[in-house]
């Protein structure tokens, strides 16, 4: 009988009749995701510019971007934006003061972003941020025992933060991987959240030790650029670049997490292990982010929600190199507010962030629903 | 032999080949508690097998422990013929793919995307999906019946729309080997006979099937091969008229129940749903007392393209 190579008569009929608005429907959601990363990258770039041209004192854009290190040189003989003529002091204010705040800004969000990105992703928990694996009241407390109990060692703030914000996830892993049923989402929320209170306590048990200092620690704790040059920068910028390059291998195994674990585990990765490397990515760029801004973890929660929703698409792909593009012109924007708004008195950029981004995400969130 | 009778498109499938999988005095613990006794199995290309039996009888944690999503306490499971702690995780992805019981639906995915996920263990760790990745990705679609809805998201499907494409998912990462644990169980008759004659038809194309399957009107009709698990251990395997005998239904199910099938590939499982006599009957229940038999069968047509249609829509009447 000749039944075996024959095509079976009922097939289902839709089989090899595809309809013909596939292709369309395939190059719309790409040129919308096309959209969402032209668009970013065109913020990031004229919020950087600014971000240099506008301080404490106004720079004239053209003479910000001819004294750029590398780009002056290109653009200068462009019409509008080219030929501009810098004096030795706005060469010296922007090279030494605003460039390495404008690289920071963009590393912390950038950092922040793919923290947030990676954590949503490897929990499946759209409430995941660096704030529930104790990263964040790790860094807090890291920088208040030096703020507040060893004031004369300031330069070590970052340092500290990157440590304690380190500490407190290797325990919040730790709790949540030891034993039996180990490695489960809800233990390590469970155990980020109990670690996370541990120093919390301890950084207001500092707090009250010592109230007259308290003042000094706001802005660490609102969340801020300074204007220290590249001192801090160079002590910590392998740590957020490590853990840019890191994030891109995990990519793609967490497009297969998405698909639950058994199916990601039939795609030859291992669950548990993904999960691990992702949440310690994370708290690495979470860490380091707090040691070079300070506390500003609603960024790694809000801002992947916000490509998601803008992109319309949550392939790791495109949300995570995304999360860096928008992370970082996010927290520029809000740094050039902050800078502006009370001229010549820089406020913290924390809450211009939080002010710029809700209503953005919140927009982003109606349309969705609507 | 009965079933090659019965299900011609069987008969043309060889014989004997050499199986891709076998799994021998397999014993799986789970927290401490045996699970799985000494469990057998081996699959063939070409040749569909349903592991069948009761409510915990350990039926997804042997076939998870086949998959190599457990690791067993003791006894050998060979992947071509080698250990499969020695085969890897990444050349089992191209070995053999798992369809879960509860697959994840995934917020913000298009069905595309989501297969092309499940393309991933072909496609080299940086490179970009090429052409023939992409055509790859349209024929799993294709022939898990899916194209139809590609462009959907993911979390607007229906459960068989859903269970089609988590079929596609499988069929992307190309493996000669489809493991799914009871593909149908929250599907609807028709749902059911679509995965059914999906199934059936992958198999005839040569890949080796394992399913766990509840449904035993089901099993018969699209299984070469029914193992069934008892209790923790693998206690009949052969061909599902052969292995589903009335005696071994009241030993195993504890219900007095006769399978049928007929020519033309229909089936009926006949239970006595109240006999009261009920656990361990092995004599005859339907006398006139007996109450009305019941079809618990999907009536799912397991010979596609099957020439031979047997009579004129012979009824699933009992034969006793």
């Amino acid at each position: 009988m000749a039944v075996a190579s024959a095509r079976p008569a009922d097939a289902p009929a839709s089989t090899g009749d595809p309809p013909p608005d596939r292709a369309a429907a395939r190059a719309a959601a790409r040129s919308r995701q096309a959209l969402v990363l032209v668009g970013l990258a065109v913020v990031l770039v004229c919020a950087a510019v600014l971000a240099v041209a506008l301080g404490s004192t106004v720079i004239p854009v053209r003479t910000t971007i001819a004294a750029l290190p590398w780009v002056g040189d290109t653009l200068a003989g462009w019409p509008v934006i080219g030929g501009g003529v810098p004096d030795e002091a706005d060469r010296q204010i922007i090279e030494s003061l605003r460039v390495p705040r404008m690289v920071t800004a963009v590393v912390v969000g950038a950092s922040l972003g793919v923290a947030g990105a990676l954590l949503q992703g490897a929990l499946a928990n759209p409430l995941a941020s660096p704030d529930v694996i104790g990263v964040t009241a790790g860094s807090g407390f890291g920088a208040m025992i030096i703020l507040l109990a060893f004031p004369n060692a300031v330069t070590l703030v970052p340092l500290s933060a990157l440590a304690f914000g380190l500490l407190a996830a290797g325990l919040v892993f730790a709790v949540a991987w030891m034993g039996r049923g180990g490695g489960s989402i809800l233990r390590l929320i469970l155990a980020g959240i109990a670690i996370g209170a541990v120093f919390t306590a301890a950084t207001t048990g500092l707090m009250t030790a010592f109230p007259d200092r308290v003042s000094t620690a706001i802005f660490f704790i609102a969340g801020n650029l300074n204007e220290d040059g590249w001192s801090v920068l160079r002590q910590v910028w392998y740590y957020p670049v490590a853990g840019l390059v890191l994030a891109a291998f995990l990519i793609r195994p967490l497009d297969r997490l998405a698909l639950g674990d058994d199916v990601a585990q039939s795609l030859g990765v291992r669950p548990r292990a993904i999960r691990l490397a992702a949440a310690a990515i994370a708290a690495l760029l979470a860490a380091a982010a707090a040691s070079l801004a300070g506390l500003l973890g609603f960024l790694g929660l809000v801002v992947p929600h916000a490509i998601r929703l803008a992109s319309g698409t949550s392939s790791h792909r495109f949300v995570v190199p995304a999360s860096a593009l928008g992370g970082a012109a996010l927290l520029l924007v809000a740094d050039i507010i902050s800078r502006r708004v009370a001229a010549p008195l820089a406020l913290p950029v924390g809450p211009f962030m939080v002010l710029l981004g809700v209503p953005l995400f919140l927009w982003l969130l109606r349309r969705a629903s609507a | 032999m009965s079933t090659a009778a019965t299900r011609p498109d069987r008969a043309a499938t060889p014989p004997r080949v050499d199986p891709i999988v076998r799994a021998s005095g397999v014993d799986v613990r789970l927290g401490g508690t045996g699970i799985v006794h000494g469990a057998d199995l081996a699959l063939r290309a070409g040749r569909l097998t349903a592991i069948v039996g009761p409510n915990g009888a350990g039926k997804s944690t042997f076939v998870r422990a086949v998959a190599g999503l457990l690791r067993p306490a003791g006894g050998t499971i060979e992947w071509d013929g080698e250990a499969i702690d020695r085969v890897g995780q990444r050349r089992l992805a191209r070995l053999r793919a798992f369809v879960p019981q509860r697959p994840a639906v995934p917020v913000g995915i298009a069905v595309h995307e989501a297969v092309m996920i499940g393309r991933s263990p072909r496609v080299g760790a940086f490179r970009r999906p090429g052409r023939a990745d992409r055509e790859a990705v349209d024929d799993a679609l294709a022939r898990a019946d899916a194209l139809a809805f590609s462009e959907r998201q993911m979390t607007t499907l229906s459960g068989g729309e859903l269970q089609r494409v988590q079929l596609a998912i499988a069929l992307a990462q190309g493996a000669p080997v489809l493991i799914a644990d009871e593909p149908t169980s929250a599907l609807d008759l028709g749902a059911t006979a679509t995965m059914a004659r999906l199934l059936r038809r992958l198999t005839v194309e040569g890949l080796a099937v394992l399913l766990v399957v509840h449904d035993l009107a089901l099993a018969a009709a699209i299984a070469d091969e029914v193992v069934v698990m008892h209790e923790g251990r693998t206690v009949a395997a052969g061909p599902p008229t052969d292995v589903l005998d009335r005696e071994r239904l009241a030993r195993v199910w504890r219900v007095d129940a006769s399978l049928h099938a007929d020519a033309d590939g229909r089936t009926a499982l006949q239970v006595a749903w109240l006999d009261e006599r009920g656990p361990g009957t092995t004599g005859r229940a339907d006398g006139p007392d007996a109450p009305p038999a019941a079809d618990a069968s999907p009536g799912a047509d397991a010979s596609p393209g099957a020439g031979a249609r047997g009579g004129t829509g012979a009824a699933d009447a009992p034969d006793g």
